[in-house]
């Protein structure tokens, strides 16, 4: 029998779960997360100590830059990328996305438009990571796991990633449309 | 007139430009006319259809490659 033509392959591998499936499933991994590591789910902290690594691995220091300088940075930094909850959730976040559309048999390189493109993509992550650093957290860790954790400041996150998602989506349709 | 049909090619585009590029283009086309939408975009193949769907128009999904698909769809008012 056709594999891709096969009811449980669609349903399972090939069609978008809905919404519901992905709320509820993210909202039970977070808790095992939360009871396993520790720590609140978060992403983009992570990236930043992957930085660290990488400019130490140059030759470069961060013990004494703020921002690593707390013991719990420390004790992170020292136990290596292996060590790391949150590097080996990011690197399962990455396989697990590519194992899915390779499931779905969706995988494509998608072809560059614009120079434009490139810069906005530049710009927008430049800002995204560093909004991240001085917001102390991302919308995994300062929206999501916040509001999760019962903290009133994943709301306050909440009201200005709105308020900036309307300024962005502004520039989104002078720029590109 | 004869109904015609175009092409809008949104390929390598991301969310939400597909969907706005869609909305405008439907626009300025008249009842009856189809417009394929090509998109390699996976959040794009459920926003737009999603939309032209609650738009009242006619739409159809058509995996062309791997990850590459086109919208078809034939407004209706």
């Amino acid at each position: 029998m056709d594999l891709k033509s096969n009811k449980f392959y669609q349903q399972w591998f090939k069609n978008a779960w809905t919404y519901v499936t992905g709320a509820i499933l993210l909202s039970l991994f977070q808790i095992v997360t939360l009871v396993v590591t520790g720590k609140p789910w978060g992403v983009s902290s992570t990236l930043t100590n992957w930085g660290a690594w990488l400019y130490s691995a140059v030759g470069g220091q961060v013990d004494s830059w703020y921002y690593f300088s707390s013991e719990r940075a420390q004790i992170t930094l020292d136990a290596g990328f292996f060590n790391d909850a949150g590097s080996m959730r990011n690197l399962g976040i990455i396989f697990g996305a590519l194992l899915a559309t390779l499931l779905a048999s969706q995988f494509k390189f998608k072809k560059i438009k614009s120079m434009k493109q490139v810069i906005a993509a530049i710009l927008g992550g430049l800002l995204m990571g560093y909004g991240a650093r001085v917001g102390l957290g991302c919308n995994i860790g300062a929206l999501y796991s916040s509001i999760a954790s019962l903290s009133v400041s994943g709301w306050v996150f909440a009201i200005f990633l709105f308020l900036g998602a309307l300024v962005g989506s502004k520039l989104l349709t002078k720029f590109f449309m | 007139m004869m109904a015609q049909e175009v092409l809008l090619d949104c390929l390598g585009e991301a969310c939400p430009v597909p969907l706005v590029k869609t909305e405008k283009k439907l626009t300025t086309l008249a009842v009856g006319d189809i417009l394929v939408v090509q998109i390699d975009h996976s959040c794009a193949m459920k926003n737009i259809p999603e939309w032209a769907r609650k738009e009242g128009h006619n739409v159809e999904i058509e995996e062309v490659d791997d990850g590459e698909w086109e919208v078809i769809i034939e407004k209706v008012k």
